[in-house]
C-alpha cells in the first residue's frame, strides 16, 4: 500500500512547512536559506514548450507576491538572526529526464487518466548551490515549481526557508483530484471560474468536472445547438460561448488540469424544454416533488428515438469542444413518475414494447457510442450502475455521490471510481435548505468540514484487487445557494482537504495537517482566492494550542 | 396586539412587484408605470439642514441611478417597456419635517436611548409625476423613508421606474432595537469591511451596530490610557482601531441611523488581557483549556482583586469616551468556575475577605457598571448576569438573550429589558462544522444553519405576557468570528441579517413565500451596491417567485 509512505512522514514532519499536499518522501534539515534578489529559474531546455515558460515566470512572481510571514507567534521575528547569517540561494534548475518528451504541460495534463506523468524530485541544498528540479514530464516539472514556491516564508523583505536542506521525491497516491462546480443552478463568470483553476493548481489538483447545464439554465454555447443557451441561459451575459470554454480549457491545461465538461442527461434537463419542448417530459410539472428531487421538475423523453438521436448528436457537439478524453453523461435522479405520466413517453415504450428501462439502455448505449466516436471516454454518475440496467463500456467512469458506502458496490461491478461522496465531499451540505416557504435543513446535513473530508478512506472496504479501479476523487460545489459572491469562502481552503488526500494518500495527521492548511489559506488570500478562516488567528499563530486535547 | 394585526394585513395586501424590506407598516400601492426624471431631484425644505441628512440626500439620488435592479421576473422588466411611453415622470422629492419639530442630526438623533428614537414616516409617491413628499418628525425619520424611497424603483432599458405609482406609506418601527453584532477579536476585519456591512445595515434600517470588540483572542482596540491592551494583545500593530478608526465608524454609522453599541466582555472572555497585565488574569492559557473555557485560550480576569476591579472601571471610564452611544455592553457570558478554584490568588483573596466567588462577583459587577452609570451610560450584559449569577444590576440594565429563545421569559420576569440574540435562531456562524483541531466529526455546537426563513419565522414575545412583551426592545443577528473573516463577512451575513431586520421593524408573522422574492430583490440590490450577499436559490426560482416553494 501506497499510503503507508504517509504514515512515516508525518513522523519526520516539520510543521513549519508549509507544503500542500504533503510529498509523499520528504527530508528537510534546520537551516536556514535564503533567495537571492536576483534567483532565477533555469531550463536547460531552450525549446521548452510555452505553458512551462509562463508556469516558471508565475512561480517567480508568487515567490516575491506571496509575503507569507510564519504562521508563529511573531510571524518570522526570531528568524531574523538565522537570516543575517544565512546563504543564498540564486538559481532553481528544470530538467527533464533523460529521454522524456518536451510536451506542453497542457498536453500532458490532458493524457487519458491513469497514464499522466505528474512525478517529480526537488533537492534545495543547503549551501547556496543550485536547486534542482528534475522530472519525467513538464507536468511533473509543474507539479514541482507548485512544492518550490511553497517552500519558504516571508519576513523583512527576506524570502527565506528555515528547514535547509530540503529533498522531495514526490508523486500522486491516485491521478484524479478534482473538484466539481455546477454553473447552472447559478451562473458564474469566467474570471472566477479562472481563479478556481489557479486554487486549484496551487493544491496540484488535475481535474476540473464542469457541470456546466442543468435544469434551471443552459449556459453553455454549443456549435449547432445555440437554440439551448439562446433561450436557456438565464440571460445573453450568462452564457460560456466557445471562445470562453477554449479559453478556460487551456487556462486549466496550462495549469496541469484536465477539463471534464458535463452534460447532464436524461434527468436534469428541464431547461432544453425552452428551446425543443418535443424533447422534454413533465416539463415544469406541478407539484415539482413528486416529478424531481427540485425545482424545475423536466427529463429528456428517453424513450423517443428523434430525442435520443438529438441528445447524442448534442453530446457529440459538446465532445468536439473538449480536449479531454473524458465526458460525463451525468445519468442521477431520474424520476420515473416523470415518465409514468407523460403520454408521449408511455406512447413510444408501447410502441417499441419496450420497458423505461430497456429504453434508457438503449439511449444511453446511443448517446455513449456518440461520444466514444469522438474520442471520449463517459463517465457516468453511480445511479447508471446500481439503480439501472443499462449497458456500459467496461472504461466507464462512474462517480460516487449519494454515499460513500455505494463505493465498494461500484468496485464490484469492476467499474473505475471517482469518489464524491455526499457524507464527505459536497461543500453545499450545512446551509439549512433553500426551498422557499420551508423551514429545513439540508438534505445532506451537517457541514462537511475539511477534517471530516480529510479522514476518508478511499479503499474503505474495497478489496486489493479493487483498488486498481480507484482512479481519486473530487470535492463538490451544487451552486443552488452559490455564486459569484460566496464561491471561494465556500470552497477554499477545504477543497484542498481531498486534494491532499488524494495526491498524498489517506491517513493523514489532522493535527500536523492543520498549520500547513493554514498557509494554504494564508497563501491562496495573498493570491487573491477569498480561502476563509479555518480558526481564530489566535489558534494558527499556535499549533496545536486549539485542539480538542490541548 | 397592535403589532401583530398590522402584519397579518400587510401580508394580505402584500404586492410582490414592490422590492421593499423591511416591508412598511401602512402600504398603500396603485398600478400606474412612474418614471424618474433623469433631473430628478430631493429637497429639503427649511433651513439648518444638518449635513448627515444632505449626504444621505446625496446618496440616495446615486443610488436611484447606478442600482440598475432589474425586476426579478422572466424577462426582467421586459414586459414593462410598453408602458413607458405614457409613463408620468417624478421629477422632485420633498423631505419635510413635522410641524414644530426642529433639525437635528441623523446622527445624533441615532444616538439616543433606543426608546427615545423617532423612526416614523410618511411617504407619498403620486401617480401623475407631481412631487413626491416624506415627511417625519425627526431627520431619523426622513432618513428612513428616503431608504424606503430608494427601494421603489426598478431599472430597464436606462429607465428607472415603478409599475405600482400611486404609493403611499406610513411606517414606523415595531421594535426600537434592531441591531447586528460582529465579533472583531476571533479575527479582525478592517475598517473598510465595518463600514461596507453599516451600509447593508442601514440599507435594511438597522439601527444598531453591537460591536463585540475585544475577546479571549485578541485586542484590537486602542483605549487611551490603555493602548498597551492592544499593543501586547492585537493580532499586530495593523491589526488595530485606533481612535480615529472608531471616530471614523461611529460617525459614519450614525450619519447612516446606526447607533454602536460597543462591548468590553468581562469577567471572562479575556485570556489577551494578560498579555500587557499578566497579575490580572486567572488561568492565562491554562490546559486543557476545555476545563477552563469554552474555547481556547482560557484566561478570565480576576475580579476578586479589588485591583483588577478598579483597572476595568478605568478601562470601561476610558472606552466610554469614544462611544456616544447611551448603551455599553460589559459582557458577563460563559463564566467558568474552575478557573478560579485553580487560581491561588483568587482564592487566597476570598479566603482573605471571606466572601464566595458569587459575592465577589456582585461587588466587581456593581463596581464597575456604577462607572458606566455615573456617565450617563446604560449597562448591557449577557443573560448569565441574570439567570445564572446573583449580582446586583440596577433595573435600568439591558439584557440580550444568546444561549436560548427559552431563556426569554425568565429574564423579562425579572423585569429587565431584553434584546434578542437567541443561538436557536439568530447565530449566524451555527453550521459551519466545528473549528477545533484533531476533532474530525466535529459540528458546530449550535448546529444546525439558522437560514433566514428559520429567523424570520421567530416570535419576540412567545409565551410573554402583555406587560413582559413591554420590555421587548427588539434583536439582532449576531457573528461570533471563529471560521470568518473579511473572506466571508458578507457572505455569512447577507441577505440572512436582513430576516430579523424586517422582524423587528415589520413585526412578527410575515409569510416567508410572500417575504422571498423581496429578499431576492434586496440581495441583489445589495451585490450592486458591493455587498456580496449569496444567492438564496438557483437565479430560476429568483425570476419565478413561489414556483420554488415547498409545495409548488
Amino acid at each position: 500500500m501506497r499510503s503507508v509512505y504517509l504514515l512515516l512522514l508525518s513522523v519526520h514532519f516539520g510543521f513549519v512547512l508549509g507544503l500542500w499536499p504533503l510529498p509523499r518522501s520528504l527530508q528537510t534539515g534546520t537551516s536556514t536559506l535564503r533567495l537571492a534578489p536576483n534567483f532565477g529559474i533555469d531550463i536547460d531546455d531552450a525549446h521548452a514548450p510555452a505553458d512551462l515558460k509562463e508556469a516558471i515566470s508565475r512561480t517567480k512572481a508568487f515567490l516575491k507576491s506571496d509575503k507569507l510571514g510564519r504562521l508563529v507567534v511573531g510571524r518570522g521575528a526570531e528568524d531574523s538572526d538565522a537570516l543575517q547569517r544565512a546563504k543564498s540561494l540564486e538559481t532553481l534548475k528544470l530538467s527533464l529526464a533523460h529521454g522524456a518528451p518536451a510536451r506542453s504541460i497542457t498536453d500532458e495534463a490532458r493524457l487519458a487518466i491513469g497514464t499522466r506523468r505528474e512525478e517529480y524530485e526537488l533537492h534545495v541544498p543547503v549551501d547556496g548551490s543550485a536547486a534542482t528540479l528534475i522530472a519525467n514530464s513538464t507536468l511533473g516539472l509543474f507539479r514541482g515549481l507548485t512544492t518550490f514556491e511553497q517552500l519558504w516564508y516571508e519576513w523583512a523583505g527576506q524570502i527565506y526557508t528555515v528547514e535547509a536542506p530540503i529533498s522531495i521525491s514526490d508523486s500522486p497516491a491516485y491521478p484524479f483530484r478534482g473538484f466539481m462546480l455546477d454553473t447552472s443552478r447559478n451562473f458564474f463568470p469566467v474570471s472566477d471560474i479562472k481563479r478556481t483553476l489557479d486554487a486549484m493548481s496551487w493544491v496540484k489538483m488535475s481535474q476540473f468536472h464542469w457541470h456546466v447545464t442543468d435544469s434551471q439554465s443552459f449556459p453553455l454555447e454549443v456549435p449547432g445547438f445555440t437554440d439551448l443557451a439562446s433561450k436557456g441561459a438565464y440571460s445573453s451575459s450568462m452564457v460560456y460561448s466557445p471562445s470562453d470554454v477554449r479559453d478556460i480549457v487551456s487556462y486549466a491545461g496550462a495549469r496541469g488540469i484536465d477539463v471534464m465538461i458535463e452534460i447532464d442527461t436524461p434527468g436534469h434537463t428541464a431547461i432544453i424544454s425552452a428551446a425543443h419542448p418535443e424533447h422534454v417530459a413533465c416539463a415544469q410539472a406541478s407539484p415539482w416533488g413528486t416529478f424531481a428531487n427540485e425545482p424545475p421538475a423536466g427529463q429528456l423523453r428517453l424513450a423517443s428515438a428523434a430525442t435520443t438521436n438529438f441528445t447524442a448528436n448534442l453530446l457529440a457537439a459538446v465532445a468536439r469542444m473538449s480536449p479531454s478524453t473524458l465526458l460525463s453523461t451525468g445519468g442521477d435522479e431520474l424520476n420515473t413518475e416523470c415518465y409514468a405520466q407523460d403520454p408521449e413517453t408511455q406512447a413510444d415504450l408501447k410502441a417499441t414494447n419496450r420497458t423505461l428501462e430497456q429504453a434508457l439502455d438503449i439511449f444511453t448505449r446511443t448517446t455513449h457510442a456518440a461520444i466514444r466516436a469522438e474520442g471520449k471516454t463517459p463517465a457516468v454518475w453511480e445511479e447508471m450502475v446500481l439503480e439501472h440496467n443499462v449497458t456500459l463500456g467496461n472504461d466507464t467512469v462512474v462517480m460516487v455521490w449519494i454515499s460513500s458506502a455505494n463505493a465498494a458496490a461500484v468496485a464490484a461491478k469492476n467499474f473505475r471510481i471517482v469518489h464524491g461522496p455526499s457524507d464527505f465531499f459536497y461543500l453545499d451540505c450545512g446551509a439549512g435548505e433553500w426551498i422557499g416557504d420551508d423551514v429545513a435543513n439540508s438534505w445532506c446535513d451537517p457541514f462537511k468540514t475539511w477534517q471530516k473530508s480529510y479522514t476518508f478512506d478511499p479503499l474503505a472496504n474495497i478489496s486489493a484487487s479493487q483498488a486498481h479501479l480507484v482512479l481519486g476523487g473530487e470535492q463538490l460545489l451544487w451552486t443552488e445557494q452559490s455564486g459569484p459572491e460566496n464561491l471561494d469562502s465556500i470552497v477554499w481552503p477545504r477543497a484542498a482537504s481531498s486534494a491532499e488526500v488524494f495526491w498524498s494518500g489517506p491517513g493523514g495527521n489532522l493535527s500536523t495537517a492543520l498549520p500547513r492548511l493554514h498557509d494554504v489559506a494564508f497563501r491562496m488570500r495573498q493570491r487573491g482566492v477569498k480561502a476563509i478562516q479555518l480558526q481564530p488567528l489566535w489558534c494558527a499563530l499556535r499549533p496545536g494550542q486549539c485542539n480538542i486535547d490541548s | 396586539m397592535k403589532l401583530l394585526a398590522l402584519a397579518v394585513l400587510l401580508a394580505t395586501a402584500y404586492s410582490p412587484v414592490l422590492a421593499l424590506w423591511p416591508q412598511p407598516q401602512s402600504i398603500e400601492t396603485g398600478s400606474s408605470t412612474l418614471r424618474l426624471a433623469p433631473g430628478f431631484q430631493i429637497t429639503v425644505t427649511g433651513h439648518g439642514v444638518p449635513g448627515d441628512l444632505l449626504a444621505a440626500v446625496g446618496r440616495t439620488k446615486k443610488a436611484l441611478f447606478s442600482d440598475k435592479l432589474g425586476r426579478l421576473v422572466v424577462g426582467r422588466g421586459a414586459a414593462d417597456a410598453p408602458t413607458f411611453a405614457q409613463a408620468k415622470s417624478l421629477s422632485r422629492l420633498t423631505l419635510t419635517l413635522g410641524k414644530g419639530a426642529s433639525f437635528a442630526s441623523i446622527t445624533s438623533e441615532a444616538q439616543k436611548a433606543p426608546e427615545d428614537r423617532d423612526e416614523a414616516y410618511h411617504l407619498v409617491l403620486p401617480a401623475d409625476g407631481s412631487g413626491a413628499t416624506i415627511t417625519a418628525n425627526s431627520t431619523l425619520g426622513l432618513f428612513r423613508g428616503l431608504t424606503t424611497f430608494s427601494q421603489l424603483w426598478y431599472e430597464h432599458g436606462n429607465t428607472v421606474y415603478t409599475v405600482n405609482a400611486p404609493v403611499t406609506i406610513q411606517d414606523a418601527p415595531a421594535y426600537p432595537y434592531r441591531g447586528f453584532m460582529l465579533d472583531t477579536a476571533r479575527n479582525y476585519f478592517p475598517v473598510d469591511d465595518i463600514k461596507r456591512t453599516l451600509d447593508a445595515m442601514s440599507l435594511v434600517k438597522i439601527n444598531q451596530f453591537h460591536w463585540h470588540a475585544v475577546d479571549s483572542q485578541s485586542f484590537p482596540l486602542v483605549i487611551p490610557g490603555f493602548t498597551d491592551l492592544s499593543d501586547k494583545g492585537a493580532y499586530s500593530s495593523e491589526q488595530v482601531y485606533t481612535v480615529s478608526d472608531v471616530r471614523d465608524i461611529v460617525s459614519y454609522a450614525g450619519a447612516r441611523g446606526i447607533d454602536v453599541m460597543v462591548e468590553i466582555d468581562t469577567p471572562g472572555h479575556t485570556a489577551i488581557i494578560s498579555q500587557a497585565h499578566p497579575d490580572f488574569v486567572a488561568c492565562a492559557e491554562a490546559s486543557p483549556w476545555a476545563t477552563y473555557a469554552n474555547e481556547p485560550p482560557a484566561g478570565q480576569l480576576r475580579f476578586v482583586n479589588p485591583d483588577v476591579t478598579s483597572y476595568i472601571g478605568d478601562l470601561f471610564s476610558a472606552a466610554v469616551k469614544l462611544f456616544p452611544s447611551t448603551m455599553f455592553s460589559t459582557g458577563g457570558d460563559e463564566l467558568n468556575t474552575k478557573c478560579y478554584d485553580i487560581d491561588e490568588p483568587t482564592q487566597s483573596a476570598l479566603n482573605a475577605s471571606g466572601s464566595t466567588l458569587e459575592q465577589a462577583l456582585d461587588v466587581f459587577t456593581q463596581k464597575t457598571h456604577k462607572v458606566l452609570e455615573d456617565k450617563g451610560k446604560t449597562p448591557v450584559v449577557w443573560e448569565e448576569m441574570v439567570l445564572v449569577h446573583n449580582v446586583t444590576l440596577s433595573k435600568e440594565t439591558k439584557v440580550i438573550v444568546w444561549i436560548s429563545s427559552e431563556n426569554v421569559k425568565a429574564v423579562v420576569e425579572k423585569g429587565y429589558k431584553l434584546i434578542h440574540g437567541a443561538s436557536d435562531y439568530f447565530y449566524l456562524d451555527c453550521g459551519g462544522g466545528g473549528w477545533v483541531g484533531a476533532n474530525p466529526s466535529g459540528n458546530s455546537w449550535c448546529d444546525p444553519f439558522k437560514t433566514w426563513q428559520h429567523a424570520y419565522s421567530f416570535d419576540p414575545v412567545a409565551n410573554l405576557t402583555a406587560e413582559e412583551s413591554k420590555l421587548i426592545l427588539g434583536g439582532q443577528h449576531l457573528l461570533w468570528a471563529e471560521q470568518s473573516g473579511p473572506q466571508n463577512l458578507d457572505p455569512v451575513v447577507w441577505p440572512r441579517a436582513a430576516s430579523s431586520a424586517e422582524l423587528f421593524w415589520s413585526g412578527p408573522g410575515g409569510n416567508a413565500s410572500a417575504a422571498l422574492p423581496r429578499l431576492h430583490d434586496l440581495s441583489y440590490r445589495l451585490r450592486q451596491r458591493g455587498v456580496n450577499a449569496i444567492a438564496l436559490q438557483p437565479e430560476w426560482c429568483a425570476l419565478r417567485p413561489g414556483a420554488c416553494d415547498l409545495t409548488a
